[in-house]
């Protein structure tokens, strides 16, 4: 108990340990924002991965740690599509993938975001014409906000959503 | 990999004798090239023949059209000691597309042998199970992508189909589907459970969700512009595809890597499997709903990465390999950086343990748990830290030294427990030795340039092999050159290939709510597996 106790004590706070990012280059459709509207205080994330190398996800889940804590801006991760405001979609869609994914943009309750992470998901990225992959996520199912980067940084998905959000300008 | 290099192929010869085609020796590796019947009895010799207990380590194809009407079935063995390479190769010859399977003697076959049926349309006769693998049933019949003839930007049609899961029937037994989309930030794939009551009887994995056409798009590349997509073959593990890819085409180029960027690769290598590693102990953790340890462990994740962010400009390490060298240095300023960090990081974590190990209720929920025993692990041919925890003393760092991993002597980590707690010791293990390895280059790293220029261009069909022990086990890649520098065929093998199917037999009488603690514990890569 000590142990514990005295570990957190000497560990501190670490939230927002985290170097600034640049402007991220996201694109928003001209209705993301007032899609968002309804989700400005909380909003509960459905991660897709529809193909990606998985640094995508590994930042998804680096999103979720006690540096960046997305929580404190009131992002959750759903377990469910069904649970879900907004998907992050990650990944070029493969050719096994799609109906997964249409799947779960119909599950998700309206209204919704849709989210694409990633160079991968914006353009098919590196994996682009390959007889594997059938994306990018927007000829499936409609984009709202894209995030390039191979993968984007922490700190710049946290600015996107933030601005979405409508909790930064 | 020089030294006794004929031993094992004289002892082929004097089994064989007329059997053995032809005998070849290239970049150091034996290749006894035998007619397809023969496969069988020869792959069965070399791996139970006890002097050479080969494990097959990769079994792959490769499309010879346009120059030559065959296709080249290769099995790669690693032998037991000294661990060198046998190359064992048949020949299909014109239309041939049958070949008999290795699988009911060679239990690691079978997935590969099912791959290659996808991907090249060749069946392996008389395997157990022909199912397809690969290629999802939705995809239209006769599609092979890997074979010359099919365009890479092929658009697939699609028709109707169903995979035929196993079932066993019974009373109060009842199937279990998850996935391919999971309840957590992960990557998809699918598990068909098959319980009564609350142990799992039979688990089937349902892979290849991903599928990219990684192998094919390699086709489309240069030796020397392939490496971006290595580096996103598996994206947590960056730096160990592309220094693999590199080191096979270093091979093919001739090129002589120096010794300082030999050294800066290790401590890259290291770094990654200092982030992965850190970030599974907490997530091992987070599965038996022990945040505080998953908090401690994702903080000391980031720290790495965000280290990693200060040293290359990327979190994940991506553009540090290229052909022929690196393509960052390190002044000795950031050396000293780097080993402070480190030094914090391992009080930080040694305080860690404790806690981890002084929590009773953890220790029960890890202990025996998702046990896979080591018979199963040889027969799978389970390897990396997996492979460690159930006692299969293989590291491609001590066994086939590469990057400076031949002045550094890695003290390799090995627990006989097999269990959850067992696959945890081992990344705790090794994330000490890798810090100790950091430093070791810190002290050891000589002056001196960091690239080769390459002196030799390859012959088209000249090949290499090369292996990288990543964070996960160990990597290879096949590269066979092309005309002008393309590239004919390259073959990529996570580790994670082979250790997938080992997960079906871990989870067997443990109970579903533990599964994804067991998987955990494996933490296996999709994106690398279904390529
Ligand atoms: S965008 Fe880059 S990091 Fe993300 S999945 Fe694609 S290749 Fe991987």
């Amino acid at each position: 108990m000590f142990r514990i106790l005295r570990k957190s004590l000497k560990t501190g706070i670490v939230t927002g340990r985290y170097p600034e990012s640049p402007e991220s280059e996201a694109g928003a459709s001209p209705t993301a924002g007032q899609k968002a509207r309804p989700f400005r205080r909380s909003l509960t994330i459905r991660e897709v991965d529809t193909g990606s190398c998985n640094a995508c996800e590994m930042e998804m889940n680096a999103l979720m740690n006690p540096i960046y804590d997305a929580e404190r801006f009131g992002v959750h991760i759903a377990a469910s599509p069904r649970h879900a405001d907004a998907l992050v979609v990650t990944g070029p869609v493969t050719v096994n993938m799609e109906k997964a994914l249409k799947e779960a943009y119909r599950t998700t309750p309206d209204p919704k975001l849709v989210i694409a992470l990633g160079d991968c998901a914006c353009d098919c990225g590196m994996f682009k014409g390959s007889y594997g992959v059938t994306g990018p996520v927007e000829r499936h199912v409609p984009v709202d906000v894209k995030v390039p980067g191979c993968p984007p940084r922490p700190a710049e998905i946290l600015q996107v959503l933030q601005r979405l959000q409508g909790q930064r300008d | 990999m020089m030294s006794d290099v004929t031993t094992p192929v004289e002892k082929l010869r004097a089994a064989f004798g007329k059997t053995i085609v032809d005998v070849a020796i290239l970049h150091g590796i034996p290749l006894v090239r035998v007619g397809k019947a023969d496969v069988p009895l020869v792959a069965h010799y070399v791996h139970t023949h006890p002097e050479l207990q080969g494990t097959l380590s990769l079994l792959w194809a490769v499309d010879h059209r346009p120059h030559e009407k065959r296709y080249e079935l290769c099995y790669l063995f690693t032998l037991a000691d000294p661990r060198e390479w046998l190359l064992l190769a048949a020949d299909l010859l014109d239309e041939d597309r049958l070949f008999p399977s290795i699988t009911p003697h060679i239990h690691a076959a079978q997935w590969y042998e099912r791959e290659i049926r996808d991907m090249f349309g060749l069946i392996a006769e008389g395997h157990p199970d022909l199912r397809r693998l690969v290629r999802h049933e939705h995809w239209p019949k006769g599609t092979h992508p890997l074979k010359k003839e099919f365009p890479w930007n092929t658009v697939l049609g699609r028709q109707q189909g169903q995979y035929a899961f196993r079932h066993i029937e019974g009373e109060g037994v009842f199937e279990v589907p998850v996935g391919p989309i999971h309840a957590g930030i992960i990557e998809p794939g699918h598990f068909r459970f098959s319980v009564a009551g609350e142990p799992i009887m039979q688990l089937e994995v349902r892979h290849f969700w991903k599928h990219r056409g990684v192998e094919k798009l390699f086709e489309n590349h240069t030796l020397t512009t392939a490496v971006p997509l290595t580096e996103r073959v598996s994206g947590d593990t960056t730096v160990g595809h592309s220094l693999a890819y590199c080191q096979a085409v270093e091979t093919l180029l001739g090129l002589e890597v120096p010794r300082r960027a030999r050294y800066l690769r290790s401590l890259f290598l290291e770094l990654e499997r200092l982030h992965n590693h850190l970030g599974d102990v907490g997530a091992i953790c987070n599965d038996t709903a022990y945040t505080l340890a998953h908090a401690h462990g994702s903080r000391m994740k980031e720290q790495i990465m965000q280290l990693n962010d200060r040293l290359t400009g990327s979190r994940f390490l991506r553009g540090v390999n290229c052909v022929g060298g690196v393509d960052v240095d390190l002044e000795a300023s950031r050396f000293d950086e780097v080993v402070a960090e480190l030094d914090r990081l391992e009080k930080d974590f040694t305080e860690l343990e404790e806690i981890i190990f002084a929590n009773a209720s953890l220790t029960d929920r890890l202990e025996t748990t998702g046990f896979l025993n080591e018979r199963t692990a040889i027969d799978h041919g389970v390897m990396g830290v997996v492979g460690r925890a159930s006692n299969i003393n293989r590291d491609v760092r001590r066994d086939h030294p590469f990057a400076a991993y031949d002045e550094l002597q890695v003290k390799v980590a090995l627990y006989r427990y097999g269990d959850v707690r067992a696959r945890m010791r081992v990344r705790m293990d090794e994330i000490h030795e890798s810090i100790r390895l950091i430093r070791e280059v810190r002290a050891r790293i000589p002056h001196g340039p960091i690239m080769a220029p390459p002196t030799r261009a390859p012959a088209p069909g000249e090949w290499a092999l090369s292996a990288v022990e990543g964070w996960r086990g160990e990597i290879l890649y096949f590269v066979m050159a092309g005309e002008d520098g393309a590239i004919h065929r390259c073959k990529v093998r996570d580790p994670s290939f082979v250790n997938w199917p080992a997960i079906q037999y871990a989870v067997l009488g443990n109970i579903i709510p533990d599964f994804p603690l067991i998987n955990k514990s494996f933490n296996l890569s999709y994106a690398g597996n279904d390529l």
